[in-house]
């Protein structure tokens, strides 16, 4: 029984370093993608085919903030769904949960919404990250009133939806990549599956997850 | 017959030799071509100077264009098998009769004796002999069915390819931007994949918008491969007779394109504003596409 329990528990041990690794390394990359951009540079990687909107002052200011700010969310990742720090040091949880919320609703969230209305790829991919956008303030805000009405259960659930969604930035680019080494996609079609492969399956993901965990 | 022939050949190369030893202040030799163009990166351009005729022969000279392939050839050194020629003779001086070729991104000045027998011209032609790839072109000109045979040895037998053949029809050029790329199908030079044992093919995208007639939009290149890109880009030059030394580029327009002529390596100055706007908008694709396609990123 002792044995058994204690195989169980290196397992859960070995399986968070490997997720601990793979999560940093695509934060490494989504870094790199982040820094092209410094300093302010209107004409370099992604912005170089949106030459129709950096002319336009809101464009430009929602695209440096959503850059510059979209990555420190993901630094969330690493605390927020430790049940270790949330158990012995709840203020820390507290303090990085509301930096993660100031940042997802009041500058990446909003700033991916107006980004999103000028999206590449059509109408399908405008809706596509518009929807994202509005989802992903929603249920980070739905997070934060049912922490403050202390029902953890479902600030629980609302906060894996969130996250969800901002691991679409990884989860978007991923697919991104896949789609084209297997099938060859032309640019814009693949942009388009991805607007909406990118966070829909992160979305069913978060579900199982929620489920799974009410079981228990 | 046949000893008739040799002795009036015998008897111009004897004069030709006489008429250079005695005239050289005529000689028009050609700068070596700059040697390292790619496509779109074009550079400056010699353009062979007139040469005064006492004896024009005004039907002849004009371009004569076809394939110029390989007959002798190292296998070894990846020899082009097929590249389009533009011979273009340009004037006839006391049975010396001068001319360029332009091939492969190569301009290149040549001349030598001929022989006029009835309706044909036969001419043993010597480039210059300081590139590289310089040799020597024997043909027959018949001006009743307008077409132009022979024969090129280069110099340097150690050449990829050191004897090419060529069957060249009168041709005219005059710069059209109406030229469409009617198939676009081929596949891009040296493009095989082991893996798939496919070649990356061109699509129809590469021709579906005419570049030189068309203002082209964000919209109409957004979705393209980077190789139809850069066909469609190219395809403006080709309109405008620019000489490829891209490889990849030759090889599509040498072997898919029946109406493209190489005649100049320098177009810079004949490009419309509208052809100038759309190879930027082109040419900023084609980055994005080759730095971020097939990277972790958008």
């Amino acid at each position: 029984m002792m044995i058994s329990f204690s195989i169980a528990k290196n397992k859960v041990k070995y399986s968070l370093l490997v997720l601990f690794c793979a999560y940093t390394y695509f934060l490494w990359l989504m870094l790199k993608i982040t820094i092209q951009y410094f300093p302010v540079n209107n004409d370099v990687a992604f912005l170089s085919i949106k030459q129709d909107y950096v002319g336009m002052l809101h464009y430009r200011i929602a695209f440096f903030i959503h850059v510059f700010s979209a990555i420190f969310v993901l630094l969330a990742g690493y605390s927020q769904f430790s049940e270790r720090l949330r158990m012995k040091r709840l203020n820390l949880h507290r303090l990085l949960g509301w930096f993660y919320v100031i940042v997802t609703v009041l500058l990446a969230g909003p700033s991916g919404l107006i980004i999103g209305i000028y999206a590449n790829g059509g109408l399908s991919s405008r809706i596509a990250f518009c929807l994202l956008a509005i989802l992903w303030i929603g249920f980070t805000v739905l997070a934060v009133i049912k922490s403050i009405k202390k029902q953890m259960s479902s600030h629980r659930a609302w906060m894996i939806r969130s996250f969800a969604l901002a691991l679409s930035a990884i989860t978007l680019r991923a697919w991104k990549f896949i789609l084209v080494a297997l099938f060859h996609p032309k640019p814009m079609d693949v942009y388009q599956i991805v607007a909406w492969l990118g966070w829909t399956l992160n979305l069913v993901i978060a579900e199982l997850i929620i489920l799974n965990k009410l079981r228990s | 017959m046949k000893v008739k022939h040799v002795c009036i050949f015998a008897l111009i190369t004897s004069l030709y030799a006489c008429n250079t030893s005695n005239s050289e202040v005529t000689e028009n030799v050609v700068p070596e071509h700059a040697q390292n163009i790619e496509d779109g990166d074009i550079k400056h351009n010699e353009k062979p100077s007139e040469i005064k005729t006492d004896e024009k022969r005004e039907g002849i000279f004009s371009y004569y264009v076809g394939s110029f392939e390989a007959k002798k050839m190292d296998d070894t050194k990846s020899p082009m098998l097929q590249n389009k020629i533009n011979i273009a003779l340009d004037s006839m001086a006391n049975g010396v009769l001068f001319g360029h070729s332009v091939v492969a991104g190569n301009i290149r000045t040549f001349r030598g004796p001929v022989v006029v027998k009835d309706n044909n011209y036969l001419a043993e032609c010597k480039e210059p002999g300081d590139n590289k790839y310089d040799g020597v072109f024997t043909f027959t000109l018949n001006t009743n069915d307008e077409t132009l045979r022979g024969m090129w040895t280069s110099n340097d037998k150690k050449l990829a390819v050191s004897e090419r053949f060529y069957n060249l029809k009168k041709t005219d050029f005059k710069y059209d931007p109406s030229l469409a790329l009617e198939s676009t199908y081929g596949e891009v030079y040296n493009s095989y994949n082991a893996k798939t044992e496919e070649h990356e093919q061109i699509t129809d995208d590469a021709g579906k918008i005419n570049a030189s007639q068309t203002e082209l939009s964000k919209k109409d290149v957004e979705n393209m491969y980077k190789r139809d890109l850069e066909i469609m880009r190219n395809a403006i030059y080709a309109r405008h007779g620019y000489s490829f030394k891209n490889r990849k580029m030759r090889y599509f327009f040498d072997t898919q394109v029946p109406w493209y002529i190489p005649v100049s390596t320098d177009i810079t100055d004949g490009l419309t504003e509208l052809e100038t706007k759309n190879i930027e908008l082109i040419k900023r694709y084609e980055k994005h596409a080759e730095s971020y396609y097939d990277v972790y990123g958008r």
